[in-house]
C-alpha cells in the first residue's frame, strides 16, 4: 500500500502534534479494564454507605426510627439530618441574579423531603450488603404535603410551596429585552408561533456517581476520590462547609466514566461521605446503583417554550419573543444555580441569527423532582430546537427553501463581532461556511430531488437543518452561570521537568472522557519542544494546582490548552537559557525540539535529561545563579470566550406502519477553530449527536402525578443503542479563534444541533399530512397519535 | 442495590433440587440463566431464603429430534435454539423468533425453562410455546406431569407451577405447514416486543386447511387466537384476505396502555404485523 502524502522536510525536523489524529493515551488502560475509577479505590478497611431515600414527593418528616438499624449486624453508624446538624454549614448556590432564591444544600433531608429519591438517612456498615439490609429496618413517618408534579401546576395560586422561605415556587425569573417586539411583530409579513417542549432527560453517564472519602487519621485529613468533573469546586465547597483547610481536604477525580454534566455539581452525598469519614475516623465508600443515579443525579431540559417569530417579505426574521417555563426540580444546584439551564434558553434563543427585536422571559419553577443541572448543551438544545422550528415554519409560510432562509438570516463573516438581541457577542466564526459545507456534504439539492421522488410514492421522507452557535472557553468577563460568584474564567497549568528529565504537566481541568491527557500533551509537546510520549498529564487533582474549577462548558481545550501553551513557552525559555550555558551558544540561536535543545544549523544538542542533570544534580556544570528550577506555572484567562458554530442536516424516513423514524443521513459541519486532534473532535461530535438522537427520538424521564419516577431503569428509560445511531459525516470548518492556539470548545455541540435537525426532518417528512413537531422526543407513540389526529381531521374536512 | 441474604445451593440432580425447594418451605427460588431473576434479587423485589441453582445438573440442556416433536431441555440456552439447524428446519417460526430475544449477552445465558417460568407476556419463548401448543414437562415432589402451554401462563409474570415444581423439558410439535411468518416490533432491536405475531398456514385447494396464530405484547399472557384461525380457514383467499385477517386479529385483543405504548398504538402495530405476516406466509412456497 502506498501513500501519496509524503512528509515534508519540516515535518521530519519537527513533527507537529497539534492537528494530528494521535491515538488517545488513556485508551490502552481504559479499554483493557485497567482504568482506576473511584469504585476501584481500596482504602484500608473501608466502610460502606447506603442511603434510605424518600419514596414521598413532598412530605414533612414526622419521625425517623432507626433504633433497629443501629443494632443491625455490621452497622457502624446511622445518620439522620439531626445527627450531623453540627458537622457542616449548608452550601448555598449563591447568585447575584435578582428574583432568585438560593435553596441551601444539605447532606440529608431536614424537616421535609422534596422529591422521590432524596436522601433521608445514611447507614454506614462494614459492607454495602449489610448497609442495605439495615435500610429495611428504618421507619420514617411522613406527613404528605402535596406533590408538585409539573411546573405549570406549581405556578397555581393555591399550589403548596416547596420552599416556604422563598414565598413562591418560582425560584428564578428573568427577562431579556431589545427593541420593540410588539411593534415589529405587528409589522411582520409573516408571524409563526408554537408551544414547544423538551421533556426531562437523564444525562446517564456509564459510570454512576461514586465517592470514596479516604480518611488520614494522622492529620485529620480527607482525600475525597469523586467521579466529578469539578473536583476543584468540590474541594472549595466541602472545605468551607466542613471547616477543613485546603491542605486537609484534597479532592481527586480519577478515571471518570462520563458525566455529560451530571457529575458537574456538588452533591449532598459528597458532603455526607466526608462528614461520615471525619466523624467515624474511617474511610467510607459509596457508588450509586443505576436506580439511584437516574433518580438522584441532576437532570436535563424540562422546559416549555411559547415562542413567536416575525419575518418580513424577504424572509428576514425581524422579531422574536418567548416565554419559557423551566421545571427546575426541587433544589437549586451548587454552584450553577437552577437558573443555568432555563435562563440559557432565553439568552441563546436568537442563536446565530440577526433578529432585530427580542423579548425572552423565563421562570424556573420548583417541582418535586431531582434538580435540573448542567447537561451537554445546557439550554441550547432547546433554544436551537425552538428557533430552528420557527425558521422552518417561517420558510414554509413564505415559500422560501429552509437552507436559503438561514443563509439570509445568519450573521455573515464581515459582521463579526456581532451582538445578538439577547446581548451575547459572537466573535468571528464560520456560520455561513458551516451552512454551506453541510449542504454540500449532505448533497442538499440531490436530497430534495430524492424527497420529491419519495413523496410521489407516498413515502414520508424529510430533510431537516439546524444551525446554532454557542459560547465556549468562557473567560472571566462572562459568568458561566448567571450571577455566579465563582471565577470560571481561568485555568492553571504547571509544567515541570524533574531531575530525570521527565515532563509532568499538571492541570486543574478534569477529563471524564474528553481525552485531555492526550490533547493537552499534544499542545505541551509542540510548545515546549518535547516528544509527545515524554509528556505526562496529571489532571483532576486539587493538590496539583492552587485553584481550579474543572471541565465543563466546553472550556478545557481553550482554557487548559491556553494555560498549557503559555506555561510551555515560559519553560522553553528556561531550557534555552540553560542550554545556552551548556552549548556555549546564544539562547536566541537555540531551538527546542523533540526533547532536545539544538544550536540552529549545527548538530550540537543537549537532551532534556542532560539539561535536568545540569540544573539539579551537577554541582559544577552551571553557575549557581543559572540553576533555575525547570518548572513553569501559568494561569490563563481568555477574558471573553470563543464562539463555536455548526450546521446539522438530517434526512429521515418515517415508516407509517410502525411510526418509527429512520435516520438516513446525518451531516455535521462544525467550526471548532484549530483542531488539536481530529479523531477526538470526530468522537465528540459522534457522541454528542448520539445523545441528540436520544433527546430527539428516545429519552424521556416520566414522573407521574404523584411525583413517582416511572422510567427508573434502562428497560423503561430508552437510550439509542448502536443500531439507532447512523454513520455520520463530519466536516470541519477550521477557522482559528482569537484565543491562544486558535481553539474553540466543541464538547457539547453535537447535542445542541441534532435534536433540532431531526425535529425539522420529521416535521418535513410529515408535512404532507399537515403535521408539525413541537415536542421531543418524537416517539413512535407520539407520531402515531399525530397521524391519527391528522387522519381524523382530514376525514372531518372531507 | 444488593440482594438480601440467601442461602445458595447447587444440586447435581433434579431430585436434589426439588428436595432443596421442599426444604425451603416455600422460600426457595430456582436459578437457571438468571437474566430476569438476578435483577429482581438486586432490587430486592424477590427475597428467597434459598437459591437453587440448576446449572450444575447434567443432562438438562439438549435439543432432541423425536420425529413429529422436538424436545428441548430446560437449560438449553437461547443462543443454542437460535443456532440449532434442527430447530431451523423443524421449528422455523421459533428459529426466526430467537434472534429477537433480547441481546447477545442475555441469549448466551438465558434458558428456555427460565423464560417460560418467568412468564413475561412480551417475551418470545412463552409466545412460541403458546403458538406451537408445546407440552411443558415439570417435576415436583410427587413426580412428573405435563402441562399444555395454553394452561401454563396464568397472568403477567405468573405461571401455574406449584412452588416446588421445576420445568425440565418442553416438547414442541412440528407443524404441518406450507407457509409461516414471525413479525415483531420492538422499540430497539432486542427490546421487549410492543407487538408480535406468529402465523402458520396449510393450504387447501381453494382455501386454507389449517392456520395457527399467536400474538404477544398485547395481553397479560401470550395468546393463541383460535377464532382468527377458524375465520382464516373459513375465508376465501383473495387480495383482501390479509386486511380482513388484520381486522379480525385486532378485534380479538384488548391491550392496556402502558409506558411504552398506548393500547391504540399496539393495536395499530398488531394490525400492520398481522397483514404483513399473513402475506408472507401465503406467499411462501411450501
Amino acid at each position: 500500500m502506498s501513500s501519496d502524502r509524503r512528509a515534508s522536510p519540516s515535518d521530519v525536523v519537527r513533527p507537529r502534534n497539534v492537528g494530528a489524529p494521535i491515538k488517545r493515551t488513556e485508551d490502552p488502560r481504559l479499554l483493557t479494564g485497567n482504568g482506576e475509577y473511584t469504585a476501584d479505590r481500596k482504602p484500608d478497611r473501608p466502610l460502606h454507605l447506603a442511603f434510605l431515600r424518600s419514596g414521598q414527593p413532598h412530605a414533612r418528616i414526622v419521625r425517623i426510627d432507626a433504633a433497629a438499624a443501629r443494632q443491625a449486624p455490621g452497622v457502624v453508624a446511622v445518620f439522620t439530618a439531626e445527627d450531623i446538624a453540627d458537622d457542616f454549614k449548608p452550601v448555598v448556590p449563591f447568585s447575584r441574579m435578582p428574583n432568585y432564591y438560593a435553596t441551601p444544600i444539605l447532606p440529608l433531608a431536614s424537616g421535609k423531603v422534596r422529591y422521590v429519591g432524596e436522601a433521608v438517612v445514611a447507614v454506614i456498615a462494614t459492607s454495602r450488603y449489610l448497609a442495605e439490609d439495615a435500610l429495611d429496618l428504618i421507619d420514617v413517618d411522613y406527613e404528605p404535603l402535596g406533590a408538585l408534579a409539573r411546573a405549570e401546576l406549581a405556578l397555581a395560586d393555591n399550589a403548596p410551596l416547596l420552599h416556604e422561605a422563598a414565598g413562591t415556587n418560582v425560584l428564578i425569573a428573568r427577562e431579556f429585552r431589545k427593541g420593540d417586539v410588539t411593534a415589529d411583530l405587528a409589522a411582520a409579513t409573516v408571524r409563526v408561533a408554537g408551544r414547544f417542549e423538551m421533556t426531562r432527560k437523564a444525562p446517564l453517564a456509564m459510570e454512576p456517581r461514586s465517592y470514596a472519602a479516604e480518611y488520614d487519621k494522622r492529620r485529620d485529613a480527607i482525600t475525597l476520590y469523586t467521579s466529578s468533573n469539578i473536583p476543584g469546586i468540590v474541594r472549595d465547597a466541602v472545605s468551607e462547609s466542613l471547616g477543613l483547610s485546603g491542605h486537609c481536604m484534597r479532592v481527586v477525580a480519577p478515571d471518570v466514566g462520563g458525566s455529560f454534566g451530571s457529575k458537574g455539581s456538588l452533591y449532598p452525598e459528597e458532603l455526607l461521605i466526608c462528614i461520615a469519614a471525619r466523624k467515624l475516623r474511617r474511610s467510607v465508600k459509596w457508588t450509586a446503583d443505576r436506580l439511584e443515579d437516574v433518580s438522584s443525579s441532576s437532570q436535563a431540559f424540562a422546559e416549555i417554550v411559547d415562542a413567536e417569530m416575525g419575518f418580513d417579505a424577504n424572509g428576514i426574521a425581524t422579531s422574536l419573543q418567548a416565554d419559557v417555563i423551566g421545571d427546575v426540580g426541587a433544589y437549586s444546584i451548587y454552584p450553577w444555580t437552577c437558573g443555568l439551564e432555563p435562563v440559557q434558553v432565553v439568552s441563546f434563543l436568537p442563536g446565530p441569527y440577526k433578529i432585530g427585536s427580542y423579548r425572552g422571559a423565563v421562570r424556573g419553577v420548583a417541582t418535586c423532582k431531582p434538580p435540573t443541572g448542567p447537561y451537554r448543551g445546557v439550554g441550547r438544545p432547546i433554544s436551537t430546537f425552538v428557533a430552528e422550528r420557527l425558521m422552518d415554519l417561517g420558510a414554509a409560510a413564505l415559500g422560501i427553501d429552509p437552507l436559503e432562509i438561514r443563509r439570509r438570516n445568519l450573521v455573515r463573516a464581515e459582521e463579526f463581532p456581532y451582538r445578538i438581541a439577547s446581548g451575547i457577542i459572537w466573535d468571528k466564526a464560520g456560520f455561513i461556511e458551516c451552512l454551506d459545507a453541510a449542504a454540500e456534504a449532505a448533497g442538499y439539492d440531490r436530497l430534495r430531488k430524492e424527497q420529491a421522488e419519495a413523496r410521489k410514492q407516498g413515502r414520508l421522507f424529510g430533510i431537516g437543518i439546524a444551525s446554532y452557535a454557542e459560547l465556549t472557553g468562557i473567560g472571566s468577563r462572562i459568568a458561566v452561570a448567571p450571577g455566579m460568584p465563582i471565577n470560571t474564567g481561568s485555568e492553571t497549568a504547571k509544567i515541570t521537568i524533574d531531575s530525570t528529565g521527565a515532563i509532568t504537566a499538571a492541570f486543574g481541568v478534569a477529563s471524564h472522557g474528553q481525552g485531555l491527557e492526550t490533547t493537552l500533551a499534544q499542545i505541551v509537546a509542540d510548545d515546549l519542544g518535547a516528544r509527545f510520549e515524554d509528556v505526562r498529564v496529571i489532571q483532576g487533582d486539587s493538590d496539583e494546582v492552587p485553584m481550579s474549577t474543572g471541565t465543563y462548558a466546553s472550556r478545557s481545550a481553550v482554557l487548559g490548552g491556553g494555560a498549557a501553551k503559555h506555561a510551555s513557552k515560559i519553560l522553553r525559555e528556561k531550557i534555552k537559557r540553560v542550554a545556552s550555558h551548556l552549548l556555549e551558544a546564544n539562547a536566541d540561536d537555540i531551538e527546542v525540539t523533540e526533547g532536545k535543545a539544538v544550536v540552529l544549523g549545527t548538530d550540537r544538542a543537549v537532551s532534556f535529561k542532560q539539561i535536568a542533570k545540569a540544573v539539579y544534580s551537577d554541582m559544577k556544570t552551571l553557575p549557581v545563579e543559572a540553576r533555575e528550577e525547570l518548572s513553569a506555572t501559568y494561569t490563563y484567562d481568555p477574558v471573553n470566550g470563543t464562539t463555536a458554530a455548526a450546521t446539522h442536516i438530517a434526512a429521515v424516513e418515517i415508516d407509517p406502519a410502525t411510526c418509527f423514524v429512520r435516520i438516513l443521513k446525518f451531516v455535521v459541519a462544525e467550526d471548532c477553530g484549530r483542531i488539536i486532534n481530529p479523531m477526538i473532535v470526530d468522537g465528540q461530535v459522534h457522541g454528542g449527536v448520539a445523545q441528540g438522537i436520544g433527546a430527539a427520538l428516545f429519552e424521556e424521564l416520566i414522573y407521574d402525578e404523584d411525583g413517582q419516577l416511572l422510567t427508573a431503569s434502562l428497560v423503561d428509560y430508552m437510550i439509542p443503542s448502536a443500531p439507532e445511531v447512523p454513520v455520520m459525516d463530519v466536516v470541519h470548518v477550521e477557522s482559528e479563534s482569537a484565543v491562544a492556539g486558535g481553539f474553540r470548545g466543541m464538547g457539547e455541540g453535537g447535542t445542541i444541533g441534532a435534536p433540532a435537525a431531526i425535529a425539522n426532518a420529521i416535521a418535513d417528512a410529515l408535512s404532507p399530512l399537515g403535521i408539525g413537531v413541537s415536542i421531543l422526543p418524537m416517539t413512535p407513540e407520539r407520531i402515531f397519535r399525530l397521524m391519527e389526529q391528522a387522519q381524523i381531521k382530514r376525514k372531518a374536512d372531507e | 442495590m444488593k440482594p438480601a441474604q440467601f442461602e445458595y445451593v447447587s444440586p447435581s440432580t433434579i431430585d436434589a433440587a426439588i428436595a432443596a425447594l421442599v426444604a425451603s418451605n416455600g422460600e426457595g427460588k430456582v436459578l437457571a440463566g438468571g437474566q430476569s431473576l438476578l435483577p429482581l434479587l438486586n432490587f430486592r423485589m424477590a427475597r428467597p431464603a434459598v437459591l437453587v441453582d440448576l446449572n450444575g445438573i447434567e443432562g438438562l440442556s439438549y435439543i432432541e429430534d423425536r420425529g413429529d416433536r422436538i424436545a428441548i431441555g430446560a437449560l438449553a440456552r437461547h443462543r443454542e435454539l437460535e443456532h440449532s439447524p434442527l430447530i431451523a428446519s423443524k421449528l422455523p417460526v421459533m428459529s426466526a423468533a430467537m434472534r429477537h430475544v433480547a441481546h447477545l449477552a442475555i441469549r448466551n445465558r438465558g434458558t428456555i425453562g427460565g423464560s417460560l417460568s418467568h412468564a413475561d407476556p412480551a417475551a418470545e419463548l412463552p409466545m412460541l410455546a403458546t403458538f406451537y401448543e408445546a407440552e411443558i414437562s415439570v417435576q415436583g415432589p410427587s413426580g412428573r406431569r405435563t402441562i399444555a402451554a395454553g394452561n401454563f401462563f396464568v397472568d403477567a409474570l405468573t405461571n401455574c407451577l406449584e412452588p416446588e415444581e421445576i420445568v425440565v423439558e418442553v416438547e414442541f410439535p412440528v407443524l404441518k405447514q406450507d407457509g409461516w411468518a414471525f413479525e415483531e416490533v420492538a422499540r430497539r432491536f432486542g427490546d421487549f416486543a410492543l407487538a408480535s405475531i406468529a402465523v402458520s398456514v396449510r393450504r387447501g385447494p381453494a382455501s386454507l386447511e389449517a392456520a395457527r396464530v399467536a400474538v404477544m405484547g398485547v395481553a397479560d399472557t401470550p395468546r393463541r387466537l383460535r377464532e382468527a384461525e377458524d375465520e382464516l380457514v373459513a375465508m376465501a383467499l383473495d387480495d383482501t384476505t390479509p386486511d380482513r385477517f388484520a381486522e379480525i386479529v385486532v378485534s380479538l385483543v384488548a391491550p392496556n396502555d402502558d409506558l411504552h405504548a398506548s393500547a391504540d398504538y399496539r393495536k395499530h402495530l398488531l394490525a400492520q404485523l398481522a397483514r404483513r405476516a399473513l402475506r408472507t406466509a401465503l406467499a411462501m412456497k411450501g
